[in-house]
């Protein structure tokens, strides 16, 4: 894969580039972080692409690679370098929506949608709506001014060796097999096969399907032919595809494998609806009473009361700097 | 064999090869380093929580990889899963934030340091 | 028909299988070790039931009087009619093991008895002693009637089963068995005032003295098997005799080292339980004990017990070209040392201590100078004399010495407890004390060898044989030099405490024995009064005290005692112990050289002489002289013109007489010696042992104990209760171990 130099390099690099990223109580020269950490990001992938061309012209990722992932990570090292949680927040839901592209580009369309349904549109809501709780309210001399501990970062250098640490040992390992990994066709789904199983949809699949004159292969009423203990008369695994239809006339057509549309195959949807409930419907149930527990645990945490007045809590706090003359106003932005 | 991997992926275009797979792990573990350090560093409870998800966000993005790879949707049913959980920690995490807020009105995760040894 | 009862009744074995068959003994002999022991039983069970009267006393008296009745049988029928030759009576099996064939691979040691004359001898004195002193104990321990006398009746009763075990054992473990036995005894008594300080310190001095002796008779035994595969006398006995033939014609060298070194190693027992040097320092102290338990163990029998050895194995002590000498040499010097000693005290008890370690040398000197080539020079009859000299003396001692132990006690015990001879004075005089008076005169013309009383007759025999023996003339001169000391110290003692102008102080027992009768409760309440108000006491007590004169039963004691000294002088005439010995296993020398007499060896004289003349004509005149001198310069110095208790003429010349006087009486710091040879070290071990302990063995443990404590002090940081703390080591954590994938997948 990629040299070894390259690659500690890059993340060296790379480690440089977010530290100097990170907040600082001084004026912290992000957008320096910013480039050179993008410069390191692009010599790994210039010295991965340089190496995938030299494998053969197919394994190269297309270009929508690039983007989607020069944005998403772009995304995260602002989420994890910004002062304000709210914008943090905010590039975590960009961050998002370029992991959305990403899986895409992967086939893998419902995965997609559902990520931005539920990630972006509810996990993310939510942590915006306890950010704008839980945001204590601005001290009395400066109302734009951080909170102390939003604006430094804690241990900066020590944190990013490690990462970076980490990011090289686990690069190296994923590299070190990737070459040689080759997909096990056990492992592979058959949608044809899984297709069998829903004659309903080939049905639908053949009526908005056209052939070459431009005649719908089966019209309303037609439907596939049954054999004598029901099962549907079709074989779409193997070479000798063929359809058996039964036509609203009473005769019986096959349609043979080379008049088979190409839509003739089974939608993401459909291969995760096989995967999940076929394969992992006990997962489903718990997966179920997790979320029920969660549901309960936070109703249940939510409604403790601690019982203590603006004055003590914020004595609790350390941060006792406001006017006790002006409790009411200032503490009302934080306040439960 | 290959007409059956082509057949076999119906839904899915030609097979992916290993260096590819192995671009998107790369950015994976990028993604997941990023999160890693920010957890590390930001004293923000929220935005530390925030972090984990950065890091969940990054294992969905190895998973689906794989998935393709090997030509098959478990990895995306694994990924509900992962969603399913990182929900779940939200809101369990939030809760507890919100708590934590209403006892010492500071989001400083500096500030809970009692139980030490 | 003794001997048929006795075959009758014996359990076991008959006789040991061994070479040796001797005849069955009278079964009386079994009573005489017997009743003393379950006397023992008896009192001990006094003593459990609490038992508040003088029963015990009683109990211990009857049942030695019948061992002593059943002890006069068994000399009838063993020297009677048995003519004196060794009997074995059985009592059970102990010891009868066998791990193989050969020699040396065969233990037999049991309860049997070996009676001969010598063990008649010596059993007579200790039980006839052993009923009068426990009749005079009976009243002399009377104020400590409850536990306190049954637990001495006990141990008394023990003593004498013991000493008839280590006296008339058939083999050295049943010796060694008694001479324990009658170690703790004597540790028991000594100690018997336990709550006394220097009681205890003093029992416990005799006892590890005597420890030290019997670790040598414990190697001398073994010694004994490990070279003649036996510890049987009668086997022993028959063993030795090759090489008494060697010995006899003085060519030791052809005797193997091994059976030299037997006497050698049983010697240093002997010395230690006869308190000669150096391990006599026990006895003195010995005198915290109860005065019956210093007349009857330190005087009579148990410290005799070192001689009976010696006499008993005289063959092997004959094979043995140093031992003899050896054995003179230490009681001569002994008998010296503890007379200079004596000299110098004022306590009348220590004193007599003093005088029993010197006599116990003059009995060691005694057998010591008789060596095989001397012996070979003389008739049988003379070499039944030479040997019967110590035994005799043995004899003798035992009775006056315990009659003057007894009459001090007396005065003790009358004067309640003062023993110092600068406090008491013409105590003859005073009403009821006539019979104590004369009966110490009794014991102390005997202890001074006053012409025609057994003691001087006992010593002229030691004295004639160290003289006729050319090597030994040194010997001789010393003996007769303290044997003129010891005149001057007995009578020393004589004139001051019972001739003289009459006065008395009561002694520090006033509270305690004052009041007879009243036992525990008087002594409680003295004893607090005694620490409240000291100087008033003293008023109370020389206005009010009144000497307590002896009642009937020391009076009895006493006067038996003396009428027994009076009479054993009769014995030497008709020569009964050298009689005695002639048959008894010491003389076993004699009668191998018996066989040779007629080969004219008896004509080749090379006898000693004294100042020219044949010691054993002149030696009557010569220690009588002696004894005369010393006699007349007591009668100066403490005698005449002495006005006072406290001082005499003698203290005019102490000031002449330098630093020597002091050292005398400070013992010549024998006890500082070992205190600064043996006790020190020892004290210095201990503390560095204990130093050991302290630092290096708990050190480990406590290091043990630090390793865990340790290993939380250094994972403590790791518990800081940060989050990011923890996050970072998961992360690190994780970092290290894929980089340690990563390096091993290389």
């Amino acid at each position: 894969m990629l040299s070894p130099i390259l690659l500690y390099g890059a993340c060296a690099l790379g480690a440089v580039g977010v530290m100097l990223a990170l907040p600082r109580k001084t004026v912290s020269p992000f957008a320096i972080g910013v480039l050179v950490a993008a410069a390191a990001f692009g010599l790994a992938l210039v010295g991965l692409g340089v190496s995938a061309a030299q494998m053969g012209a197919g394994h190269l990722p297309n270009i929508h690679f690039y983007i989607f992932s020069g944005i998403a990570l772009f995304g995260a090292l602002r989420l994890i370098t910004h002062p304000r949680p709210v914008y943090a927040a905010l590039y975590f839901i960009l961050t998002i929506l370029s992991s959305c592209g990403l899986y895409l580009i992967l086939s893998a369309e419902f995965m997609a949608f559902a990520l931005v349904i539920v990630y972006a549109g509810a996990i993310l809501i939510t942590y915006l709506f306890v950010i704008m709780l839980a945001t204590e309210g601005p001290s009395a001399d400066a109302v734009e001014a951080l909170a102390d501990y939003d604006r430094a970062a804690r241990e900066p250098l020590l944190a990013t060796v490690c990462g970076f640490l980490l990011l090289a040992s686990l690069v190296t390992i994923l590299g070190s097999g990737s070459a040689s990994l080759k997909a096990d066709p056990k492992l592979a789904l058959d949608g044809q096969a899984k297709l069998m199983l829903m004659p309903t949809r080939v049905e639908t699949i053949l009526r908005n399907a056209r052939d070459g004159v431009g005649n719908p292969l089966m019209k309303s009423g037609d439907k596939i032919a049954r054999n004598a203990q029901g099962l549907p008369e079709m074989k779409l695994t193997g070479d000798d595809r063929f359809v058996k239809v039964a036509r609203a006339g009473g005769n019986v057509d096959t349609i043979a494998a080379t008049d088979l549309p190409a839509t003739l195959k089974l939608e993401n949807v459909e291969g995760v609806a096989f995967s999940l409930i076929g394969e992992h419907p006990g997962a489903i149930e718990i997966a179920g009473v997790i979320l029920l527990m969660a549901m309960l645990g936070a109703v249940v945490l939510a409604r403790k009361k601690v019982e203590m007045d603006d004055a003590a809590k914020k004595t609790a706090a350390g941060r006792n700097l406001v006017d006790p003359a002006l409790g009411p106003a200032s503490g009302s932005g934080g306040a439960a | 064999m290959t007409d059956l991997l082509t057949i076999a992926q119906a839904a899915m275009p030609a097979p992916m090869p290993g260096i590819t797979l192995y671009h998107y792990l790369v950015v994976s573990a990028i993604m997941f380093a990023l999160g890693l350090i920010g957890f590390l560093t930001r004293r923000n409870l929220i935005i530390m929580f925030l972090c984990t998800e950065l890091m969940f966000q990054a294992a969905g993005i190895a998973l689906i990889a794989f998935s393709r790879f090997h030509l098959n949707h478990t990895g995306e049913t694994f990924v509900i899963f992962v969603l399913t959980v990182a929900a779940a920690e939200a809101a369990m995490a939030l809760a507890l934030v919100v708590l934590l807020f209403r006892r010492k009105e500071t989001l400083d995760a500096s500030g809970w340091s009692e139980m030490q040894g | 028909m003794n001997g048929m009862i006795g075959s009758m009744l014996m359990l076991g074995d008959a006789a040991p299988a061994a070479a040796v068959a001797l005849p069955a003994g009278p079964v009386a002999a079994l009573a005489v070790v017997g009743l003393p022991l379950l006397a023992c039983i008896l009192t001990g069970l006094c003593a459990a039931f609490k038992v508040k009267s003088k029963l015990p006393a009683w109990i211990t008296v009857v049942s030695l009087a019948a061992a002593f009745v059943a002890m006069v049988m068994v000399y009838q029928s063993v020297v009677g009619q048995g003519g004196g030759k060794a009997h074995i009576v059985h009592a059970f099996e102990w010891f009868n093991l066998s791990w193989g064939e050969g020699n040396g691979q065969r233990l037999i040691a049991n309860f049997s008895f070996y009676i001969d004359s010598l063990t008649c001898l010596w059993m007579l004195f200790v039980t006839g002693l052993a009923t009068l002193i426990a009749l005079y104990a009976s009243e002399y321990m009377s104020h400590d009637v409850g536990p306190g006398y049954c637990r001495f009746f006990a141990a008394f009763n023990l003593f004498v089963f013991s000493m008839a075990c280590l006296v008339m054992a058939d083999n050295l473990l049943l010796l060694y068995l008694g001479w324990e036995g009658v170690g703790l005894c004597s540790y028991l008594l000594i100690g018997y005032f336990y709550k006394k300080p220097s009681a205890v310190a003093a029992a416990k001095k005799a006892f590890i003295m005597n420890r030290i002796g019997d670790l040598g008779l414990a190697l001398g035994i073994m010694l004994t098997f490990v070279q003649f595969g036996s510890v049987e006398f009668s086997v022993l006995f028959d063993k030795v005799r090759p090489f008494i033939e060697l010995a006899r014609e003085g060519r030791f060298a052809e005797i193997p080292m091994s059976v030299q070194a037997i006497a050698l190693l049983l010697m240093v027992g002997c010395f230690g339980k006869s308190a000669q040097l150096p391990l006599y320092v026990w006895l003195p102290d010995a005198m915290e004990g109860p005065t019956p338990v210093s007349a009857l163990i330190h005087a009579a029998t148990m410290v005799t017990a070192g001689i009976y050895l010696v006499a008993r194995f005289f063959p092997f002590f004959a094979v043995s070209e140093y031992a003899l000498p050896t054995v003179a040499w230490v009681g001569t010097l002994t008998a010296v040392l503890a007379a200079t000693i004596g000299m110098a005290q004022f306590d009348i008890k220590r004193i007599m201590a003093y005088s029993t370690v010197s006599q116990l040398g003059y009995m060691f000197a005694g057998l010591g100078v008789v060596s095989m080539e001397h012996l070979a020079t003389m008739s049988p009859d003379q070499a039944n004399v030479a040997l019967a000299a110590g035994p005799y003396h043995v004899f003798t001692h035992a009775f006056f010495k315990a009659l003057l132990f007894l009459s001090c006690g007396a005065v003790m015990h009358g004067f309640a407890g003062q023993l110092d001879l600068r406090k008491l004075s013409g105590v003859l005089w005073m009403p009821g004390w006539r019979i104590v008076g004369l009966a110490m005169l009794v014991g102390c013309i005997n202890l001074a060898g006053v012409p025609f009383t057994a003691g001087f007759f006992s010593k002229d025999m030691i004295l004639a044989e160290a003289f006729s023996n050319s090597h030994t003339a040194a010997i001789g001169w010393l003996l007769l030099l303290t044997a003129g000391l010891t005149a001057y110290y007995t009578f020393r003692v004589y004139f001051r405490v019972f001739l003289g102008p009459k006065h008395y102080e009561p002694g520090d027992e006033l509270h305690a024995h004052d009041d007879h009768g009243h036992g525990d409760h008087g002594h409680g309440d003295h004893g607090q009064a005694r620490a409240v108000a000291p100087a008033a006491k003293h008023d109370h007590a020389t206005h009010d005290f009144h000497p307590h004169p002896p009642g009937w039963a020391v009076n009895t004691v006493l006067a038996t005692l003396a009428i027994a000294s009076i009479l054993a002088a009769g014995t030497y005439f008709i020569k009964w112990v050298p009689g005695l010995i002639a048959t008894a296993s010491t003389a076993i020398p004699v009668a191998v050289h018996a066989g040779h007499e007629a080969s004219g060896h008896a004509a080749a004289h090379a006898h000693g002489t004294i100042l020219g003349m044949d010691p054993h004509a002149v030696m009557y005149y010569v220690s009588g002289v002696v004894g005369a001198i010393g006699i007349f310069i007591a009668f100066l110095l403490h005698y005449v013109g002495r006005t006072t208790a406290a001082t005499s003429k003698a203290d005019a010349l102490l000031p002449y007489m330098g630093p020597i006087p002091r050292w005398a009486q400070n013992k010549w710091y024998v006890d500082e010696l070992y205190e600064f040879l043996v006790r020190v070290p020892l004290l210095v071990m201990a503390h560095v042992f204990h130093l050991i302990d302290k630092l290096i063995i708990d050190g480990l443990v406590d290091a043990v104990g630090l390793a865990p404590r340790g290993a939380g002090w250094s994972l403590r940081p790791s518990q800081g209760g940060v989050l990011h703390g923890y996050a970072a080591s998961m992360a690190a954590g994780l970092g290290l171990i894929l980089l340690l994938v990563m390096l091993v997948m290389r």
